[in-house]
């Protein structure tokens, strides 16, 4: 409660007051819907007159049908879902959606079986050789077609040489299943967020790969995401729901008890429903790969780090969009910049984020250099998608230099 | 089809609405005067709408339409020869959705009950929503309560001791206002 007791209050008797005082809000038993649950169950959201009524979804296609019917108000979102629907590839008639906050960044990783591990598959080189020698195709899963863990699986294998869409078989597996179809021998490999993945190291199913920092630190992942029908409907809502998850999201990170209280807190059946010895390692930045290495993450999951987590960048938005370009999710260039503009809900956050305290950089854009070597900035998202050697693009137009 | 709970409160032994609704096909419970325990009789007949025809509504007759209102809400439609208006706005306190007097004809039952239902739904959502609002204020007074007696007890400050009530919260799987229940349970029990 860094704000004056007056702000609030004063704030939800003004004009300003929500429109809408009682939200639907929808999450997924991922470790990263940490803020949104600390947001709805330790009175975040009260001061500004709102109660926040948690509704957990089973998948992320239950969660998108309920985003998109107005079930639910708002959602912890893949920012790659939120970007399908909007553009008519996520499953559903195309619906204008809205991105108002970054939720986290980082923390979900790409694991592979036992199985594999007693091949000797232990490292992304084993893994290539194995994938141009063996038959049949290996099977991976990820969470969603069109989501972040689809995108960094495929960005991921790419970076290693091996063509996510036609050298391997990928399933869509919801988050909280992930652990069971691998011990069913269902899958070889996957890629999803925490705890799933320390889940399956724990009980000794499976071995984490890579960590999804390791191909962009600081990458995006989820957001708070509503239709655009709603921020217009009820736009003080949307602003005082941002308010409060950002409150609960700098009290995440201002202590170490704070994180520990809340991986405690997120093991709970209603949440996540998964022990605490899978759920608080990774969150406070400690991993154990199953084979023997251990190391403090510096780019572990993060929710707030003074708002730039949490600053919807438009670039972040743009480069979902590049990324279904290339795998031919998308057969044409959308307008990035403008479909950016039209999701990332700026405005509406910068005004959130400066009534709670919190910096709100006048950058649309950020640059950050991924793991094959490449830096994305936002400048140039048409070159960018076209510029890689593999991909599944399916028209014939010329390509970059650096293919 | 609509099932109507029809309540005849007039000295006539059949009342003048139950062939109008008939014909006009809505499934007609019926009962006479208001000797019966409505509440009761709503929750066995579960009707979509109430009708309550009445020369003029009496206290025990408001009375009965509150009970209904408050514990299993359901549009309630008087028709009534009374034009007082004192006595028409004490009706619709009571819960009353439409408010008719005189002139039944068979062909306007179906309006007069598609506006009391929409009527009807709209003060419901309204209601839930003071509802909600009443509960939320209470709550933070209740967290509030609790703060001010951690701050005492801890000698701490106010966001200190936010913070000392969220993590022991949170670390017991409870929701803020169960950590401040307890707190004041327990500076109550200490006096």
């Amino acid at each position: 409660m860094n704000e004056p007791s007056a702000g609030p209050l004063a704030w939800v008797n003004g004009s300003d007051a929500p429109e809408k005082t009682e939200i639907s809000l929808g999450f997924m038993a991922l470790s990263d819907c940490a803020s949104v649950v600390v947001a709805a169950t330790q009175g975040f959201a009260q001061p500004y007159g709102l109660t926040l009524n948690l509704k957990r979804q089973s998948s992320w296609a239950n969660l998108r049908d309920k985003l998109v019917s107005g079930e639910l108000d708002a959602a912890h979102s893949l920012y790659g879902l939120i970007y399908a629907v909007h553009l008519g590839i996520g499953g559903v008639a195309a619906t204008d959606m809205a991105v108002l906050m970054g939720l986290n960044q980082n923390g979900q990783s790409i694991n592979l079986s036992h199985g594999l591990q007693g091949l000797g598959v232990t490292g992304p080189e084993a893994l290539h050789r194995h994938v141009h020698q063996t038959r049949p195709k290996l099977t991976f899963a990820q969470t969603f077609p069109t989501g972040t863990h689809a995108m960094w699986l495929y960005y991921w294998l790419a970076s290693q040489g091996i063509h996510p869409l036609l050298e391997v078989d990928s399933v869509v597996v919801p988050p909280p299943q992930m652990v069971a179809h691998l011990q069913a021998g269902r899958i070889d490999g996957f890629c999803v967020g925490e705890p799933w993945s320390a889940s399956a190291v724990q009980q000794d199913l499976g071995f984490t790969l890579a960590t999804t920092q390791t191909i962009w630190p600081d990458h995006p992942e989820k957001v708070l995401g509503c239709t655009r029908a709603f921020v217009e409907q009820y736009p003080n809502t949307a602003r005082a729901l941002v308010m409060a998850i950002l409150e609960a999201s700098r009290f995440i990170e201002d202590s170490l008890e704070n994180r520990r209280s809340t991986a405690q807190l997120l093991s709970a059946p209603q949440y996540l429903d998964a022990p605490l010895a899978c759920i608080e390692p990774r969150l406070l930045g400690d991993y154990d790969d199953g084979l023997g290495n251990r190391w403090h993450d510096p780019h572990a999951m993060r929710f707030h780090g003074d708002g730039e987590v949490n600053l919807p960048y438009l670039s972040d938005g743009m480069w979902f969009m590049t990324q279904f370009r290339r795998w031919g999710l998308l057969r044409d260039d959308p307008d990035y910049l403008a479909v950016a503009r039209q999701v990332q809900q700026l405005d509406l956050y910068r005004e959130a984020a400066s009534a709670v305290g919190v910096a709100s950089l006048g950058k649309e854009m950020r640059s950050s250099q991924l793991i094959d070597g490449k830096v994305w900035n936002g400048s140039d998202p048409a070159g960018y998608a076209r510029s890689f050697k593999l991909h599944a693009m399916s028209d014939n137009s010329p390509r970059l230099a650096n293919c | 089809m609509l099932r109507i709970l029809l309540i005849n409160d007039t000295a006539k032994k059949v009342g003048r609405l139950k062939t109008a609704l008939t014909e006009a096909g809505f499934e007609v419970i019926d009962e006479s005067g208001l000797t019966i325990d409505l509440p009761e009789r709503v929750e066995t007949v579960r009707p979509d709408v109430i009708l309550i025809d009445t020369e003029s509504p009496s206290r025990d007759v408001m009375e009965q339409v509150v009970l209904v209102s408050r514990d299993q809400p359901r549009p309630i439609v008087m028709f009534t020869d009374e034009h007082d208006p004192g006595v028409m706005r004490q009706a619709i306190k009571s819960g009353v959705s439409a408010y008719i007097v005189e002139g039944i004809h068979a062909q306007r039952l179906q309006p007069i009950l598609d506006v009391a239902m929409a009527r009807f739904e709209s003060d419901q959502a309204l209601r839930a929503q003071l509802h909600a609002r009443d509960q939320q204020l209470a709550e933070r007074k209740r967290i509030e309560l609790a703060k001010g007696l951690l701050m005492k007890m801890k000698d701490c400050n106010e966001e200190e001791a936010y913070t000392l009530m969220r993590r022991q919260a949170m670390s017991r799987q409870q929701k803020l206002i169960q950590v401040a229940e307890q707190i004041i349970a327990m500076s109550e029990l200490l006096g």
